[in-house]
């Protein structure tokens, strides 16, 4: 049985396909998302339209150049700055009128100073228009000759944990590539034994056919170590993510549930006439989890009849249990239910393996 | 467990597979037959004829529909592990691990099994020391072939099962696992049942050939034994210079059958049935009408024409 593991475990790192799945694949998507920079807000242009002599321009353009988010653009006339505003390269424009007639008087009404702005765009609006506001609050403080005004707030920021779209990401990337590599690497390796007639070689010995399997398995356990880990160090060495639980922790429980995918790759290479059938059926598992169990975005995002379903799913407890430790900063134990439900599919995806898949097809 | 006991015996052997679209195929329909310990055995038949599906239940591999399959005395389902230990397989067109060398393929292959032959004195065994460290694929077809060969005597079994262990291969290929074949069997005596469309291979390796055909034994001999089953069993062949007359040959004693033969060079064959009396009168008849007779020869029938006179049909069609 030793052997036949060490064999099974040499056969693996020798397998230069097998090897660029499971290790190079996911570190290119971790790799590629580091390369975003997803802790930049939103950069807001402004065009600047109007008498530049007036008070009211200079206050506004004083006030908003200070904000790090505003980009402040003078110089436009009113048309061409609506024109860019329709073509996306400006986010805001601000018209000024020009000097009140002299002698008017505030009982006219008003000045109005108008604001354009892209309806789609929502959150540079908000963002945008409350600033602008404010802005345009003080100055008619000034105006209306308020020095001290009763109330001011004081803003005093505490430094909160921050999680930023790249740590989330990291955990999900680990699940996804432990997965992938799981379900369609096994499943296809199987129905390629299958295909090479090496099980049914292996019948016609002594040895116990599932201690073929159980070494293919061990031997793929060891790897999907060496993945996690592999991943976790770009995303946190190369890309700075931030890991605030135990690494210890998220490289073993991604390994640990790997056997539910393994048990799942057995089951397709079960059910797979060869292996081309595997990889494909292998997809058909693989990539509707890969895209609803939270890899990429959290799954309360999602409708919730889907949400009822996917939270089931294999991959979802885990990608939850893995955030729970790497973002959350908690212990493994505080993902008790994930924990359990990964549970229950080790023992139904050994099941499922096990009614699946015969050696031999008679 | 004594040694008069065959190798191999089969009783009544039926296997059916479901087939494609409803009800069954008779793969293999009531074979009986056994094999004697130390001897080369082998199937001839085409595609199809049964020969890998009785191995396959012969091995343990398939379990039949009816029927009873013994190795060395043990029922080979029955007591599959028994029997499992103590054979060697070398399946039709079987792969190993493509990313193990050959040395490690044999080396793993052993560990199956309670004890096993080092690696080194395997390859030697078929001239394949060299390519230890190599992988299958780096071999050509007729080293794979012989690479499989000892693959399937990692535990020194004592009946081995070579399944058209010569096919694909090129002639000189072929005569060189044939040598292989031949010494596995004289020097360390083991049995080997070995199936085979090739009449040729049949003829000379076997010691006993079962002709199978559409699931069934329709005869079972030595190739000589076979031969001699024919009504005219032998030929005699000659060139002469001049034209001759067929029909005054055709009523020499013993002749069956006169032809000429197609290659336009004036040569005829005679089927006959007693080549010793047959020669006397033909000799005889050729010094009568002055006939010169040049390269005469007289030979068996093959086992091609045995075939063909018991199935109706050519072995390849």
């Amino acid at each position: 049985m030793r052997k036949l593991f060490v064999a099974s475990l040499k056969m693996l790192y020798r397998d230069k396909q097998t090897l660029f799945y499971a290790l190079l694949f996911p570190v290119i998507f971790a790799v590629v998302f580091g390369l975003f920079d997803f802790s930049r807000g939103p950069k807001v242009d402004i065009a600047m339209v109007g008498a530049r002599t007036s008070p009211v321009y200079r206050a506004l353009v004083e006030g908003l150049r200070p904000v790090a988010s505003f980009s402040v653009k003078e110089g436009r006339t009113l048309a061409s700055a609506r024109a860019a505003l329709t073509a996306g390269d400006i986010d805001v424009v601000l018209s000024v009128p020009g000097e009140p007639p002299a002698g008017s008087s505030p009982a006219i009404g008003p000045a109005v100073i108008e604001v354009l702005y892209n309806q789609s765009n929502f959150d540079t609006n908000q963002f945008a228009l409350g600033a602008i506001e404010r802005i345009v609050d003080r100055l008619n403080l000034t105006l209306s000759g308020v020095r001290s005004p009763p109330l001011v707030v004081a803003p005093n920021g505490v430094k909160a944990r921050t999680i930023d779209y790249y740590d989330f990401l990291l955990p999900g990337l680990v699940a996804m590539g432990v997965m992938q590599f799981s379900i369609i690497g096994m499943a296809v390796a199987i129905a390629r034994f299958r295909e090479q007639r090496i099980l049914k070689r292996i019948l016609a010995t002594p040895l116990a056919p599932s201690k073929f399997l159980v070494a293919q398995v061990g031997a793929r356990l060891v790897l999907s170590v060496v993945q996690a880990a592999l991943i976790m160090a770009v995303g946190m060495v190369l890309f700075g993510a931030r890991v605030y639980g135990s690494i210890f922790w998220i490289v073993a429980l991604a390994a640990v549930a790997n056997l539910i995918f393994l048990n799942i790759g057995v089951a397709v290479a079960g059910r797979a006439p060869n292996p081309d059938a595997a990889q494909g059926i292998g997809n058909v598992v693989a990539l509707p989890m890969m895209f609803l169990s939270g890899v990429f975005f959290p799954t309360e995002t999602l409708p919730a009849a889907m949400r009822a379903v996917v939270r089931y799913l294999p991959l979802t407890p885990l990608i939850e249990a893995l955030r729970t430790i790497a973002n959350d900063g908690l212990p493994i134990t505080a993902a008790g239910s994930q924990l359990a439900l990964l549970g229950v599919w080790v023992l139904v995806s050994f099941l499922l393996a096990n009614r699946a898949f015969r050696f031999a097809r008679a | 467990m004594t040694q008069s006991e065959p190798a191999v015996e089969v009783r009544d052997l039926v296997k059916e597979f479901p087939a494609p679209g409803g009800g069954t195929i008779r793969a293999v329909d009531g074979v009986s037959f056994s094999v004697r310990r130390g001897e080369i055995f082998g199937f001839l038949g085409p595609n199809g004829a049964g020969k890998t599906t009785t191995l396959e239940v012969v091995e343990g591999l398939a379990s039949p529909t009816s029927g009873q399959t013994f190795v060395l005395g043990s029922d080979s389902h029955k007591d599959a592990a028994r029997v499992k230990s103590r054979i060697g397989v070398q399946l039709q067109a079987a792969a190993y691990f493509d990313h193990l060398r050959l040395d490690e393929i044999l080396e793993l292959f052993g560990s199956f099994y309670p004890r096993s032959v080092s690696p080194d004195v395997l390859l030697a065994k078929v001239g394949l020391s060299e390519k230890r460290r190599a992988r299958l694929k780096e071999l050509s077809g007729g080293q794979a072939q012989r690479f499989s060969i000892v693959a399937a005597m990692v535990n020194d079994p004592e009946v081995l099962f070579l399944d058209e262990p010569t096919t694909g291969l090129d002639p000189q290929a072929r005569r060189h696992l044939w040598d292989v074949i031949g010494s596995i069997n004289r020097e360390e005596g083991k049995t080997i049942v070995l199936t085979t469309h090739y009449m040729e291979e049949a003829e000379l390796l076997c010691d006993r050939v079962a002709i199978i055909d559409n699931g069934r034994i329709v005869a079972l001999d030595t190739p000589l034994g076979l031969v001699r089953q024919l009504p005219a069993a032998y030929r005699i062949a000659f060139a002469t210079g001049r034209a001759i007359d067929e029909e005054d040959l055709a009523r020499l004693p013993g002749v069956a059958e006169v032809a000429a033969l197609p290659n336009g060079e004036r040569r005829y064959e005679l089927r006959v049935r007693d080549p010793q009396a047959t020669l006397f009168a033909f000799t005889t008849w050729a010094r009568d009408r002055q006939v010169a007779l040049d390269d005469v020869r007289v030979s068996p029938a093959t086992l091609e024409e045995v075939f063909l006179s018991l199935t109706g049909h050519a072995l390849r069609e």
